[in-house]
């Protein structure tokens, strides 16, 4: 066992076993002894490090195979370690360029903006004018940030994740966490953290998010310096703004916030049902409100795809969220790969009934998360399997609310999404294809209502 | 039905038109309450919604005549598929600009290694 195998393993036991001291040896009601379990990881992912604290960033968009308790827990991980010395950073972008960064740019700042686990970001002003892919020109002295992936962080994590998974074979050895697929997540983290290593993709997705909202002033994406871009560093615009964490200045500045918030949360719905490409790693801090009174979408590590079929069967499931109706929402998860055995309708279609009455209903909390949350757990308990994506989607939707209800608390998501899902479905409708495939239906109906 | 009876047939008719009317309007009604006070929720649910924004709508296009000033039709078809085509070639740009970077790069290693060298 190796030295960093020893240490995992002695930070976990310590934790798992302050976790049953707190779930007062286990005897704690089953939500408390989760809620003091889920605790205890949070604490030990912190303290061991970048992969586990990109690990548990995973584990918080999979709702589906984890307690809402860890999912929770999980989300307030945040990815911020101590920068490395700036000496470290200019050896990466000299090997990068063959150049040091004041031969790249007119000006490069030494102090970091932000540190990652993956990856530093520095200011520069840009030598030249930089005609990017989409957008106008970003002129000479313009500000950029130049984000560097740290030496070292891909053969720090790959060598965490290669200990998890004989840490794993280990737990499955002793029969325990049965029921969680742990090394299909290993998998799908390892694919993500390759992804996040090669900064190319990202601000290929950059580029396409501004395509897609290239009519819309009140959505920015920030744009790429391609010249100044490879693997190991990125080079693009420097949009400054206010955190949704910290709008108290935005508010000063008579920024709008109700109207932003609705803006948003729309915005995001076209990227799902429109676009078929989504921002899956929202939260506060990849989300800017400008002086400009526009949003920023920044960071676009995690991105989610869908397909037309799958666009339209997720705005299908959220009419029948906002209209609250069983039918719909089952057919089209059934769609979505929710697959319902024809015995266990009946009792799924009143659970969900109930579930949207007390969920989205006039009285009810009005919430996709509360919805999200709701409807995992009833699948659960019906032993219906989730399937993959499924929970990204309802995590993603959740968090929008989540970013909206920052801007502002008081909005009705519901209200919100009406309007948006409406005139989606009705523009399908519409559709030559549809029409031929659905209009003998309907005429039959008519006909059969009036012979009644 | 005795179909020879102009009369009868356009009372007919006019039953129909005030029978669907009164329905239409009805659904605009429900739908456009439902934001204040919440609707009943079920399949004909979303058919409210759709009336009141339909109506809506209707109102809009009835000023926009008003005023001369008919709104045209969002982007066609072909000014989409140019757009896609545009941005396939400025991506294509973009890749170059990293190529001609890359290039410059290479050339700045050539240069300091035949520095060193000399």
């Amino acid at each position: 066992m190796s030295a960093r195998s020893r240490h995992i393993t002695a930070v976990l036991a310590r934790h798992a076993l302050a976790g049953t001291w707190h779930a007062h040896l286990g005897l704690a009601p089953a939500p408390r002894r989760r809620a003091a379990f889920a605790h205890e990881w949070l604490l030990a992912f912190t303290e061991l490090g970048p992969a586990f604290i990109k690990l548990g960033q995973l584990i918080s968009v999979r709702s589906e195979e984890f307690s809402r308790e860890l999912v929770d827990e999980m989300q307030g991980l945040q990815d911020s370690v101590p920068p490395l010395p700036v000496a470290d950073i200019r050896r990466v972008i000299g090997r990068a360029f063959g150049r040091a960064p004041e031969q790249l740019f007119a000006t490069f700042d030494d102090t970091p903006i932000a540190s990652a686990s993956i990856a530093q970001v520095h200011g520069a002003t840009l030598a030249a004018d930089v005609r990017p892919v989409w957008g106008e020109t970003l002129p000479a002295g313009g500000e950029v940030v130049v984000k560097v992936i740290r030496p070292g962080a891909a053969e720090a994590i790959l060598a965490d994740l290669a200990e998890a998974r004989r840490l794993l074979a280990r737990v499955k050895r002793l029969g325990l966490l049965a029921r969680v697929d742990l090394a299909r997540l290993l998998d799908e983290f390892e694919a993500s953290v390759r992804r996040e290593l090669d900064l190319r993709i990202e601000a290929h997705i950059a580029d396409r998010f501004a395509f897609d909202f290239r009519e819309d002033e009140k959505v920015e994406v920030p744009r790429i310096v391609w010249a100044r871009t490879v693997r190991e560093v990125l080079t693009m615009e420097r949009i400054v703004g206010w955190r949704l964490t910290d709008l108290a200045e935005a508010d000063r500045a008579g920024i709008d916030a109700k109207a932003l918030a609705i803006y948003g949360a729309t915005a995001f719905m076209r990227q799902v049902m429109v676009y078929g490409r989504f921002h899956a790693d929202l939260h506060p801090a990849n989300l800017f409100v400008t002086p400009r009174n526009t949003i920023a979408y920044l960071d676009f590590g995690i991105v989610g795809h869908l397909t037309a079929e799958e666009m339209e069967d997720v705005a299908q499931v959220l009419a029948a969220l906002v209209y609250r109706d069983a039918d719909r929402a089952l057919r089209y998860s059934e769609r979505l790969g929710v697959h319902v055995p024809p015995e266990k309708v009946p009792v799924v279609k009143r659970e969900l009934g109930e579930l949207l009455d007390s969920v989205l209903g006039p009285s009810g909390p009005r919430s996709f998360r509360h919805f999200g949350v709701g409807f995992l757990q009833l699948l659960r308990r019906n032993d219906l399997e989730i399937p993959t994506g499924y929970g990204l989607l309802v995590k993603s939707l959740a968090t929008v609310e989540g970013c909206a209800r920052s801007l502002y608390p008081d909005i009705d998501i519901i209200d919100t999404a009406r309007p948006f899902v409406t005139r989606l479905l009705s523009n399908a409708m519409g559709r030559p294809d549809r029409l031929e495939e659905r209009i003998p239906a309907a005429v039959r109906a008519a006909l059969r209502e009036l012979v009644e | 039905m005795p179909t020879d009876d102009v009369m009868r047939f356009f009372a007919l008719w006019m039953l129909t038109h005030e029978a669907a009317d009164e329905g239409l309007k009805a659904a605009v009604e429900r739908g456009a309450s439902a934001t204040a006070e919440g609707m009943s929720g079920g399949p004909d649910a979303f058919v409210d919604g759709l009336a009141a924004m339909v109506a809506e709508e209707k109102e809009r296009l009835k000023a926009e005549l008003a005023a001369g000033a008919v709104r045209q039709p969002d982007r066609d078809e072909e000014r989409l598929a140019l757009d896609e085509l545009r941005f396939e070639v400025a991506s294509l740009r973009g890749r170059i600009d990293e190529v001609a970077g890359m290039l410059e790069t290479v050339v700045a290693k050539l240069d300091a290694a035949g520095t060193a060298r000399g």
